[in-house]
């Protein structure tokens, strides 16, 4: 795969601001008083300093104390609406970022629609998100302190103009030394992402297969590998933070330098009167004002050094997009975050009777394998019982996973009533297909929600579903029946309860083509044969694609497809194929002498 | 409240190690802050001297003091800053460790109820926050603190009464701050666990895609993913608040200590207890006191997310497994006996729950093969179960060469006990790992036999590096077929006493299972075996038969026997049709 040029973090930033004007708008109103009103602290002080040295009292003490505490009640009032809003704003960036990557998950072809482990992504969601994110929070610091410092020297302009520009030179050195160390924060923060993600991609595996490891044996050899990845992390992390905590003190110096600076100056003038000399108090105001036109300047470089941070995680974020734009991330879309939507109509006309699914030369192969289909074309009549068998790795679940649009095919393309499928990833579904996996996953709701998926269905069709499932019985056994929680992935249920529990979940739908992966494979033969015979009895006419090596299932097809090496070694019903296909009769007869190992 | 104590009961032990380092960060750290305290005194001294008129001679040495002191005092930052962060990331790196050993080894009952990503979550995002903790905790709250009492205590040299007034408002504030803690950390934890669901959800949803959109669920699951974010943006906002009350209270606090210098500093210079040079040290001072207060402050919300933590990681090592072992016996290298007597288990502990085995009965000798035979959810897997101890049943005793299971030790009991289900589950790694499960000492000759035997070495041929080809996460061109025969490999490399096949040649097709026979035959070759299989194809080689249906043993018997028997249960499954199930 090429790397994929990523446009400027700059245009996201901008994409986020676009997202949000008026909240945006609010927070920069209140952000910049926030971060300007502390200037007032220092002429007030400043004030102070000069009464006390010349003994005048211009300004009463009493009106100094007022004006404290009336800029303390102001301030007070503006950062609790300022963190309210921050808050708010934040979550709804982050918030719409994750929906939309989610959204463009299902998009693609749900077989692999991302290459990295659950682990990793979710690791995107919540780490990558939160880096974009940040950037976008500072940028409304970096505002109000870059006004209050532009206010502060010009306020130090009035008093000494050499000084003030003597002093921004170690500011200014800040700003450089931020940009300059950019992309080596970049490439260490890069280290410490990956490795951070390995650590969450081998923990999510691990305990995927929990019981993989302990019949194993294997918990000591898994510690020890996570161990490593600790070790490797634990480098990238203290490399990235160090680099950080010298930044931080170069900016930190900076207040200090320019201070020793203004002494050094200053030497010799600070005088009680004013006139050619500085008065204390206008000392005072310098080191006062330094400090927030440093903030100013370590906020740049701050700002800066996260940007690079977010560059590399708004990288990243794009990528799991697959070839989707960049600006889909900050697409602004209905986040629902206030009401409740009101519940989608469900689509009521019917769709035009089946009368043919065709698939056309199809191809794919999976990335670094020889292993895939190699253009095959197969049709499925209306009404029509068609299997799909062959050895295993013959291509069977990726011709299934194409035809649904599951893969994306390298070429070929399918037909669906003689219509061209543009967009199968979307359109291979209900109400024209449903599906069940060879390997099913339920998810983490009560088994009501995992069955209906959101949709209404009469409990007729449920019941019925249930009933050609023969999941009915479990589910009285089950203490609360159908809203019983079955866990993450459906882990309380047993194997076979998760097949069958996925199958119901096909039948629901009412599909014009049903689709089978293999439902033997957890099933023990009775409750497999009453599946067959349910099915059979209630399908009347519903097309069905399914991939079986059972004798009895084969012997009930319309036709049978041999594949072998991804390609279809032979065609026709299981009498006919017994005559003519070796493969086929190794598969029918279970001996092991055909086919091509 | 903070959770110091619980923090330090935890962290103790991982901190023992590296004793060393931790004293010289303490060093630096004080080195650090005695620099921070003593620039101030520079300048006051400075100002004092500028208004006498002293020449600039005197002056500018003075200055440039103040530079070298401000220049040490940031290094000395780096080095504490990059001590904490080795120090804090090697001991949770430990606790990270254990904390894993300690989940892996929990019984299985554990694992049913928790979804990788939380312990994904629990694992490596608490924990970070602990370690996150420890270097904020140490150079920020420890570094703080200390900071904040010098500067008092240099206040009290300057005046009493400006100390003493200063001290009172400190603690008045902190002590509102401590206050304002308690009451947010229950908003935290909310947004915590809310902040887990998510995550939970997601990872569940990327495992997922296939069934949700061809399916037509993507709609239904954008809702789900809605609701979670609708709950969890009100607490969010409310966690802001509690941050926003923290820099309020801690700003009123700089705010009165600021009037204080005002009111006592006009005073104490008019009767002449304070230069101007110290009046102008008490601003500093009261100055610098507002960055180590805000400093805590905003620790306070790292503290806050490592008290929730903190009970979560306790409340995670404080889970036992509900394997209780009693002896640790070995077992001999040969073929093992097994006996299952009057066992009862239910999965959840609790009597409401449905019995999966009840009373249930059966005996294997040295060197057997036993077909166990059963529909979905009769218990077969559940005895597969518990003969590796994944759980301990409720009555009764399942023995081992004739030691209860609870009398083995189980990392023998594991090696010489051999489990191949019809779950396959591959890890982001190379072959090599994902066959030895990252064993280092099979060597690649014993692994090229193995493969070899299986008739697998023309497929490792195909992969572009052999066994150091990485295989995808999911199952990236391997087929469930081809994962299941992966799985087989496994067993291979070991030398158990007793191989339990669960169903683990469901995946594949018949004629590959045939191939698979062969190479099976030799594997149970003297060693007892249980093959529990829903086709009776599969069960062709047993020796004996057990049959359960609803928890409870049927029928058992010797397998010829049964057969010509006409009343048995088997024969009459047989009669069943072994593979027309259709017709």
């Amino acid at each position: 795969m090429t790397k994929a040029t990523h446009p400027p973090f700059r245009r996201a930033l901008f994409a986020l601001i676009r997202q949000q004007p008026i909240r945006y708008a609010w927070a920069q109103f209140l952000w910049i008083s926030i971060w300007t009103m502390p200037i007032l602290v220092g002429l007030i002080t400043a004030r102070f300093f000069d009464q006390l040295v010349d003994g005048t009292e211009v300004t009463s003490l009493l009106v100094l104390i007022a004006a404290t505490f009336a800029y303390a009640a102001g301030r007070s009032v503006f950062i609790m609406l300022g963190m309210r809003n921050h808050g708010s704003m934040l979550f709804r960036g982050s918030a719409a970022i994750r929906r939309n990557v989610l959204q463009r998950i299902y998009e693609l072809p749900g077989a692999s629609p991302v290459s990295e482990s659950p682990g990793e992504i979710v690791s995107r969601f919540r780490d990558d998100v939160e880096h974009v994110i940040l950037p976008f929070d500072l940028s409304v610091d970096i505002a109000g302190a870059g006004l209050a410092g532009v206010l502060s020297i010009g306020i130090l302009m009035t008093i000494d103009t050499t000084i003030t520009f003597v002093i921004l030179i170690p500011v200014a050195m800040v700003g450089i030394v931020a940009i300059q160390t950019g992309s080596l924060v970049r490439r260490y923060r890069t280290k410490a992402r990956e490795t951070t993600e390995a650590i969450a991609g081998f923990l999510g595996e691990t305990f995927a297969a929990t019981q993989s490891v302990k019949v194993a044996g294997a918990e000591a050899n898994m510690l020890a590998r996570f161990t490593a990845l600790n070790d490797e992390r634990r480098t990238m992390m203290v490399r990235d933070r160090t680099l950080t905590a010298v930044l931080e003190a170069v900016f930190r110096s900076t207040i200090y330098v320019g201070t020793g600076l203004v002494l050094l100056l200053a030497a010799g003038r600070i005088t009680t009167t004013g006139g050619a000399g500085i008065t204390l108090g206008e000392f005072s105001l310098f080191v006062f004002l330094l400090g927030i036109v440093t903030d100013a300047a370590y906020f740049s470089g701050m700002f800066v050094a996260r940007a690079k941070q977010g560059a590399v995680s708004f990288e990243r974020l794009t990528s799991t997009l697959r070839g989707d734009s960049w600006r889909r991330l900050f697409e602004r879309s209905e986040l629902n975050l206030d009401s409740e939507p009101p519940k989608p109509s469900r689509q009521t006309h019917e769709p035009e009777p089946f009368e043919r699914l065709e698939l056309v030369g199809l191809s794919y192969t999976y990335d670094g394998t020889d292993a895939g289909i190699d253009d095959v074309s197969l049709s499925v009549g209306a009404g029509e019982f068609v299997v799909v068998t062959g050895r295993i790795g013959s291509g069977k679940t990726t011709l299934l996973r194409a035809a649904l649009g599951l893969l994306p095919v390298s070429s070929g393309f399918i037909l669906w009533n003689g219509e061209r499928v543009e967009d199968p990833e979307v359109s291979m579904a209900p109400p024209r297909v449903a599906y069940t996996p060879q390997v099913p996953r339920l998810f983490s709701m009560s088994l009501l929600e995992n069955l209906v998926l959101g949709d209404d269905i009469d409990e007729e069709v449920l019941d019925e579903s249930v009933y050609i499932a023969t999941m009915t019985r479990d589910i009285e056994m089950m203490p609360e029946g159908l809203e019983t929680l079955i866990g993450p992935r459906g882990v309380r249920l047993s194997g076979g309860q998760v097949q069958r529990s996925a199958s119901a979940r096909m039948f629901t739908r009412r599909p014009q083509l049903l689709v089978l992966d293999d439902v033997s494979s957890a099933l023990d033969v009775e409750t497999e044969k009453v599946l067959w015979e349910r099915l059979f009895a209630a399908r009347a006419g519903v097309a069905t694609l399914v991939v079986s090596h059972r004798q009895a299932v084969m012997a009930r097809a319309d036709r049978i497809v041999v594949m072998d090496r991804g390609k279809i070694a032979a065609t026709g019903t299981a009498a006919e194929l017994q005559q003519t296909d070796e493969t086929f009769r190794a598969i029918w007869d279970g001996t092991a002498g055909a086919g091509g190992r | 409240m903070i959770p110091v104590r619980a923090y330090f009961r935890l962290f103790t032990g991982y901190m023992r190690p590296y004793r060393r380092q931790a004293v010289l960060l303490a060093v630096v750290l004080f080195a650090t802050i005695g620099l921070q305290l003593a620039n101030p005194q520079l300048i006051a001294v400075f100002i004092n001297r500028a208004l006498e008129d002293a020449s600039a001679e005197t002056l500018i040495p003075l200055a440039a003091l103040f530079m070298a002191v401000a220049v040490a005092h940031q290094l000395l930052m780096v080095w504490a800053s990059y001590l904490a962060e080795q120090i804090g990331w090697s001991a949770t790196n430990q606790m990270r460790a254990d904390l894993m050993d300690h989940l892996i080894r929990l019984d299985m009952g554990f694992h049913k109820g928790s979804s990788p990503g939380e312990l994904i979550e629990r694992i490596d995002g608490d924990v970070t926050a602990l370690s996150n903790f420890f270097s904020s905790m140490i150079i920020k709250v420890v570094g703080n603190g200390v900071l904040l009492t010098g500067i008092l205590v240099l206040l009290w040299f300057q005046s009493w009464i400006v100390g003493l007034s200063i001290t009172v408002f400190t603690l008045l504030a902190v002590l509102g701050m401590l206050r304002l803690h308690g009451v947010t950390v229950p908003w935290q934890k909310a947004i915590r666990a809310t902040s887990a669901e998510m995550y939970g959800f997601i990872g569940e949803q990327i495992d997922g895609t296939e069934d949700i959109e061809a399916n037509g669920a993507t709609n239904f699951m954008v809702r789900r993913f809605d609701e979670i974010q609708r709950r969890w943006l009100p607490q969010v906002v409310l966690g802001w608040t509690g941050w926003a009350m923290m820099r309020i209270t801690s700003m009123g606090l700089y705010f009165f200590s600021l009037v204080m210098v005002y009111v006592l500093g006009s005073w104490q210079f008019g009767v002449g207890t304070l230069t101007i040079g110290s009046v102008y040290l008490v601003f500093q001072y009261v100055q610098m006191s507002h960055m180590p207060i805000e400093q805590i402050r905003e620790e306070l919300i790292d503290l806050q997310k490592a008290g929730a933590s903190i009970a979560r990681v306790e409340d995670l090592f404080a889970r036992k497994s509900k394997l209780v072992q009693r002896e640790a016996r070995t077992l001999p290298h040969d073929a093992l006996s097994v006996a299952f007597d009057n066992v009862t288990f239910r999965y959840d502990d609790e009597a409401g729950d449905e019995i999966v085995l009840d009373g249930v009965s059966f005996a294997i000798k040295p060197g057997r093969v036993v077909g166990l035979l059963g529909r979905t959810g009769s218990g077969k897997s559940t005895i597969a179960r518990l003969l590796t101890r994944l759980y301990e049943p409720q009555g009764g005793a399942v023995r081992i060469d004739g030691n209860a299971t609870w009398d083995i030790d189980l990392e023998t009991l594991r090696e010489r006990v051999a489990l191949v289900t019809q779950d396959v589950q591959l890890f982001r790694a190379t072959v090599r790992d994902n066959l030895t499960f990252f064993d280092p000492t099979i060597t690649d000759d014993k692994l090229r036999e193995v493969l070899h035997r299986l008739e697998l070495d023309e497929w490792l041929a195909t992969l572009p590096d052999e066994l150091d080809t990485t295989l995808d996460s999911g199952s990236g061109g391997l087929s469930a077929g081809q994962a299941q025969l992966l799985a087989f490999t496994r067993v291979f490399l070991r030398n158990p006493g007793v191989v339990v096949l669960d169903e683990a040649s469901s995946r594949l097709d018949p004629a590959t299972e045939t191939l698979l026979e062969r190479a099976v035959d030799h594997l149970l070759q003297d060693r007892t075996a249980i093959v529990i299989a829903h086709r009776l194809a599969t069960i062709a080689r047993a020796d004996d038969i057990v049959i359960l249906e609803d928890g409870k043993v049927i029928e058992t018997g010797e397998r010829l026997t049964l057969m010509e028997d006409e009343d048995s249960v088997f024969s009459r499954l047989l009669r069943t049709g072994i593979e027309e199930v259709l017709t």
